[in-house]
C-alpha cells in the first residue's frame, strides 16, 4: 500500500485530484476567471508569489481570501498606504515590562502580517519602496530580519499582490528589479457579459461561506515536491533558454520589434520562472513531462513583468504581452528540419 | 515492471523511428531526382541545340545522380533519436512525452521518480499512433517539375536535331590567290639595277627588288590574298620613304639650306622642287638653267649649285650635298652640250627651217629641255640636208672663228671646241660622229638622282597597280606630280605638252585641257552627264582610280607620330616631313615680321 502511495503515478493521482477539489471550491466563489485561477495555482505550485493586476472589484482579494480559506493556512492581509511602516509588515520588537511581582522587563517580536502563509499585500504599488522592499526581500528570503535576528517565514509561504493599473496618483510603481520576484504577473481581465451577469447575482444574495479546508500545510509542501519532480527534456529547456536569449535585444538574433521595443529583456529567473511554471501546468494537466505548449502557455505571465520596455517601446504603445507573443510565434520549438517535416504534412 | 516499460517503448520507439527516417530517406531521394531531371532536361536541351544528339538520352542519368546524392544527403543529415521524437510526439500529440522517455531511459530506476510513467505514456502515445500519422511526407508539389523535366528529357531526346548553322563567312582576304603574272612588281623588281646614290641606298632598293621578286614567287605557288595586299602595302610604304628620305630628320636642316641658297639666287624653280623633294623636276630646271644663253645666269646657277651643296654639307646632309655636287658636274657637261648646239645652229642658220628657228628661239629663251630635243632634232635634219661643199664651207668657217677668236674666248664655244666640230664635219666618220652626238642631245641626259627618282616613281606606280591587281583599291602616292604649270599631254592644236609626267594619261586625240591657272584652256568643254534613267538614285563610279601618277604629297602608310605630340617633338616618318607648304611658311605667316626670326628660330628644329 505504502509503495503504491510513495509511486510516482500515485503521488500524481493525488495532486490531480487535490487541484481539481481546489478548483471546484475556487469556482464556487470566484465567477468565470479560470484561467486566472489556474495561474494563481501554477504559482502555488511552483512555489513562486503572484503579481495580479487588474481593476477593483474584479475579484483579486476574494480570489485570495477563498485560496487562503481553501488551503487552510494562516492567512494576513497587509493593506498598502503610503504611511506604511516597514516594521508594520515585518513586526518588531516591543519592550514587556515585568509582571506584577515588579521584574525586570523585555523584548518580545510582535510579528507582523509578513509571518502569514498565504498573505495578501493589497494594493502594494501605494506604500513607499522602503516598505516595498521590506515585503519584496521577505518574498525572496522567505525570512525577515528584526533587530538583527533573522526569522524564517513559515511554509509554505505565498504572496499574491495586486495593484491597481488605473489608478496612479499617489502610487509608487514597483522597481524592474523588485518585480523579478513575482513568478508570474497575473492580468485580471474584465469579466464577460454572462460572468457579470453570474457575479451579480451571486455578490447581491446572501453571502456565501467561504470553503473550507481542502488542503493542509503538508498537501501544498507535497504537491510542490511533486512539481519539482516532473521532468523536463533537454529540448523543452533549450526552448525555455531560446526564447528568454531572444527577449534580449542585444541577442544576435533578437527580431526586430524586440531591439525596436525594449530596453532589457527576461533574465536568468525569467528562465527558471518559464521552467517551474511550465512544470505546475504540466502537474495540473497530470503530467509528468513538460511539453512545449506549456512552456508556451506560461510565457506571458511569466515573463510580460520581466521585460523592459524602451522608450521607443512605451511611445509606440508596444506591450509587453504583444512582444512574447511575437516572441513564442517567431522563435521555433523544434529544430528546424523537424519543423519543416511537420509543416510538410 | 520499468524493465518491460522500457522494452516496449524501446521497442516501438525503434519500429517508428525506421518508418521516419525511411521516409525521410524517400522524400530526399525523390528530391535530389526532380533537381537532377530538371538539370537533365536543361542539358538535353542544350545538347538538342548543339546537336550532340547521341548524348541526349544520357542526360536522364543527371535524374539518378540527383537521386544518389539525395540519398547520400539524407544519410549525411540523418535524423537523431531526439529529432525523430520531437517529431513523434508533434504527430501523436504526446506531449513530449516521447522525447522525455528518451532522456529518461538513459536515468536510473527512481521509486518515485516519473520515469516509468514517462516511458508508459510514451510507449502508450507509440502504440496508439496511426501508422499513417507517423509518416513523413515524401512527395511535394513540386516534384512535379521532375515528372516534366523527365518528359522534356524524352522529348529533347527524340526530337530531330536543327539544322545545321550556315557556315560562318570566310574572313575577308583570306582566300588564296595565284598570280604569277601581277603586273607591276617588275617595276618594282627594277629598281635594283638603278644604283643608289649611296651604298646604303643601293642595298634598300636591292631590297625592295628583292621582296618584290620573292611576293612574285609567293603569288605563283599561291598565298592569302590580304597577306600579298600587305606585302605590297609594305612595298609601297618603304617606296614612298625612300623617295622622302632626303627629307627625313637627317637631311631635312641641309636640304632647307640648300634651298635657301638657291632661292638667294632668284632660282625660284629649282628651290621649289628641291623643297617639294622632287629631284627629277629640280633636274629639269637645271637643265634649263644650263640650256640658258646668257653666261651670267648659267654662272650664277653654277655658283648657287656650289653654295647649296656646301650648305647642305655643313648642315649634315652628305647625301644631299654630294647629289648636289653632281648636278653641279652634269651642270657644266650640259652648259657645254647646250653652247655647242647654239654655235652649230648660227653656223647653219641658213638651212634651217622655220620650225627649227622658232625651236632654236624657244631654246634660247627657256632652255626648255624639250626645245633642245626638237632643235637637235632639226640641226640633225639640217646637217643631212648639206651637201659636201656646204659642208666644207660650214668646217671652214668654223676654222675661221677659231682662228679668229684665237683662244681668245669671244666665241662662246672653247676652242678644242670648235676644232672638233671643224673635224668632224671634214669626215664623213666624222658627220656620223656629230650626227650621232645630236641625237644624243636630242635625248638630254639626265642626272642620277632624276633617274633615280623617276625610277622610284614607276616603281610606285607599279605597287599601286599591283595592289589593283590584287583586289585592293590603292591609296594615292607620293609620286611626282605633273608639272602643273603647263598644258597636259593631250592633243591640243598647240602641241605644248607639260613637261611632266601627267597624272592625266589622256587620250591623245581629245582635245586637251587646261593645265594651269595661267592656261585657260584651249580645247572643248562641252558635252553633258547623260540621264540616269531609274527609279532610285542609285550609281556606281566606274572611272579608275589612282589610275595616274600619285598626288604628290598625299600621306601613305602608317603614321609613327601620336596623340598629343607637340610641334616640338621632331617627327619620324611620313608624317613628320616638312611638307611642301611648310617651306618659308613663317615669312608667310601672320606673325610680325619683326618677330619672325625669333619665333622661326624657336621652332627650327
Amino acid at each position: 500500500m505504502s509503495d503504491d502511495a510513495t509511486s510516482f503515478p500515485a503521488r500524481l493521482e493525488r495532486a490531480s485530484a487535490a487541484t481539481r477539489a481546489l478548483r471546484d471550491a475556487i469556482g464556487q466563489m470566484i465567477v468565470g476567471q479560470v484561467a486566472v485561477v489556474d495561474q494563481v495555482l501554477w504559482a502555488l505550485l511552483g512555489g513562486g508569489h503572484v503579481l495580479l493586476e487588474g481593476a477593483p472589484g474584479l475579484g483579486k482579494t476574494l480570489l485570495v481570501k477563498t485560496l487562503a480559506s481553501a488551503l487552510d493556512l494562516s492567512f494576513s492581509r497587509i493593506q498598502f498606504t503610503p504611511d506604511l511602516m516597514p516594521s508594520d509588515v515585518t513586526g518588531t520588537n516591543v519592550l514587556v515590562l515585568g509582571g506584577a511581582a515588579g521584574g525586570a522587563g523585555r523584548f518580545e517580536l510582535h510579528r507582523g502580517p509578513i509571518f502569514g502563509q498565504v498573505v495578501l499585500a493589497d494594493e502594494i504599488n501605494r506604500a513607499t519602496p522602503k516598505t516595498q522592499s521590506a515585503l519584496l526581500e521577505a518574498m525572496a528570503e522567505h525570512a525577515v530580519t528584526i533587530a538583527g535576528t533573522r526569522h524564517p517565514l513559515e511554509e509554505p509561504f505565498f504572496v499574491l499582490a495586486t495593484q491597481n493599473p488605473i489608478e496612479m496618483e499617489g502610487t509608487y510603481p514597483l522597481p524592474e528589479a523588485q518585480l523579478d520576484r513575482f513568478l508570474l504577473k497575473v492580468v485580471i481581465p474584465d469579466p464577460t457579459e454572462d460572468e457579470l451577469t453570474a457575479i451579480l447575482e451571486r455578490t447581491t444574495a446572501h453571502a456565501v461561506a467561504l470553503p473550507s479546508r481542502i488542503l493542509g500545510r503538508d498537501d501544498v509542501l507535497a504537491l510542490r515536491a511533486l512539481c519539482r519532480d516532473v521532468a523536463v527534456a533537454e529540448p523543452v529547456t533549450r526552448y525555455a533558454a531560446r526564447l528568454v536569449s531572444a527577449s534580449s535585444p542585444d541577442a544576435p538574433g533578437a527580431s526586430d520589434l524586440v531591439k525596436r521595443a525594449l530596453r532589457y529583456g527576461a533574465g536568468v529567473r525569467g528562465g527558471q520562472a518559464l521552467v517551474l511554471a511550465a512544470k505546475a501546468v504540466a502537474l495540473l494537466e497530470g503530467r509528468a513531462q513538460v511539453a512545449f505548449s506549456d512552456v508556451q502557455r506560461v510565457a506571458a505571465p511569466v515573463l510580460r513583468h520581466r521585460l523592459i520596455r524602451s522608450f521607443e517601446g512605451e511611445a509606440d504603445g508596444v506591450t509587453t504581452d504583444a512582444v512574447v507573443a511575437s516572441l513564442v510565434g517567431g522563435v521555433p520549438a523544434r529544430p528546424e528540419g523537424v519543423e519543416r517535416a511537420l509543416q510538410g504534412r | 515492471m520499468p524493465a518491460a516499460d522500457l522494452a516496449t517503448f524501446e521497442d516501438r520507439f525503434s519500429r517508428a523511428a525506421r518508418g521516419v527516417r525511411a521516409r525521410l530517406l524517400l522524400r530526399r531521394m525523390t528530391a535530389g531526382a526532380a533537381v537532377g531531371l530538371v538539370a537533365g532536361a536543361a542539358a538535353a536541351g542544350a545538347l538538342w541545340s548543339i546537336r550532340a544528339g547521341e548524348l541526349r538520352p544520357w542526360s536522364a542519368a543527371l535524374g539518378l545522380l540527383g537521386a544518389l546524392a539525395g540519398a547520400a544527403v539524407a544519410l549525411r543529415r540523418r535524423w537523431t533519436d531526439e529529432e525523430v521524437a520531437l517529431f513523434l510526439d508533434a504527430r501523436l500529440g504526446a506531449g513530449e512525452a516521447i522525447v522525455t522517455a528518451l532522456e529518461a531511459r538513459r536515468s536510473e530506476a527512481d521509486r518515485g521518480g516519473p520515469r516509468g510513467t514517462i516511458l508508459r505514456a510514451a510507449a502508450e502515445a507509440l502504440s496508439r499512433a496511426d501508422r499513417r500519422a507517423l509518416r513523413v511526407r515524401w512527395l511535394e508539389r513540386w516534384y512535379g517539375a521532375g515528372a516534366l523535366a523527365a518528359a522534356g528529357v524524352a522529348w529533347a531526346s527524340l526530337a530531330p536535331l536543327p539544322p545545321e548553322p550556315p557556315a560562318p563567312p570566310a574572313p575577308p582576304g583570306a582566300e588564296i590567290v595565284r598570280l604569277p603574272g601581277l603586273l607591276g612588281l617588275e617595276k618594282i623588281e627594277a629598281l635594283e639595277t638603278l644604283g643608289g646614290r649611296d651604298a646604303a641606298q643601293e642595298e634598300r632598293l636591292r631590297g625592295l627588288a628583292a621582296e618584290a621578286r620573292k611576293l612574285r614567287a609567293d603569288l605563283a605557288r599561291g598565298v592569302e590574298r590580304r597577306d600579298a595586299q600587305a606585302r605590297v602595302a609594305r612595298l609601297r610604304d618603304d617606296l614612298a620613304a625612300e623617295r622622302l628620305r632626303l627629307g627625313d630628320r637627317a637631311n631635312r636642316p641641309g636640304r632647307e639650306a640648300a634651298v635657301g641658297k638657291l632661292a638667294e639666287r632668284q632660282l625660284s624653280g629649282a628651290a621649289k622642287a628641291l623643297g617639294d623633294g622632287d629631284l627629277a623636276e629640280f633636274d629639269r630646271e637645271m637643265q634649263k638653267l644650263a640650256n640658258q644663253q646668257e653666261a651670267e645666269s648659267r654662272r650664277a646657277a653654277r655658283e648657287a649649285l656650289e653654295e647649296a651643296a656646301r650648305a647642305a654639307r655643313e648642315k649634315g646632309a652628305e647625301a644631299l650635298a654630294r647629289a648636289l655636287e653632281a648636278q653641279r658636274e652634269l651642270f657644266a657637261k650640259r652648259e657645254a652640250s647646250a653652247q655647242a648646239l647654239r654655235e652649230l645652229a648660227r653656223e647653219l642658220d641658213g638651212k634651217l627651217s622655220d620650225e627649227a628657228r622658232r625651236d632654236l628661239e624657244e631654246f634660247g629663251r627657256s632652255g626648255d629641255p624639250e626645245a633642245q630635243r626638237r632643235l637637235a632634232e632639226s640641226l640633225g635634219k639640217a646637217l643631212e640636208g648639206l651637201d659636201a661643199d656646204e659642208r666644207r664651207r660650214l668646217a671652214e668657217r668654223l676654222e675661221q672663228r677659231m682662228e679668229g677668236s684665237g683662244g681668245s674666248g669671244a666665241s662662246p664655244m672653247t676652242r678644242e671646241q670648235l676644232e672638233e666640230l671643224a673635224r668632224r664635219l671634214r669626215t664623213p666618220e666624222g658627220r656620223a660622229e656629230l650626227e650621232e652626238q645630236l641625237r644624243e642631245l636630242a635625248r638630254p641626259e639626265a642626272s642620277p638622282d632624276a633617274q633615280r627618282e623617276r625610277g622610284l616613281g614607276e616603281a610606285e606606280r607599279g605597287g599601286a597597280e599591283a595592289e589593283r591587281g590584287l583586289g585592293g583599291v590603292p591609296m594615292p602616292g607620293g609620286g611626282t606630280s605633273g608639272g602643273g604649270e603647263e598644258p597636259g599631254r593631250g592633243g591640243s592644236e598647240r602641241g605644248s605638252p607639260g613637261a611632266g609626267p601627267s597624272p592625266s594619261g589622256g587620250d591623245p586625240s581629245a582635245p586637251g585641257g587646261p593645265g594651269s591657272r595661267k592656261d585657260h584652256g584651249r580645247g572643248a568643254h562641252g558635252g553633258e552627264t547623260p540621264r540616269v534613267d531609274g527609279r532610285e538614285v542609285r550609281s556606281k563610279a566606274s572611272g579608275r582610280l589612282g589610275g595616274g601618277a600619285p598626288l604628290h604629297g598625299a600621306t601613305t602608310g602608317r603614321a609613327p607620330a601620336r596623340a598629343g605630340e607637340t610641334a616640338e617633338q621632331a617627327g619620324s616618318g611620313a608624317l613628320g616631313e616638312v611638307g611642301p607648304g611648310e617651306v618659308e611658311g613663317m615669312d608667310r605667316s601672320e606673325v610680325p615680321e619683326e618677330y619672325r626670326e625669333h619665333v622661326g628660330r624657336y621652332f627650327q628644329p
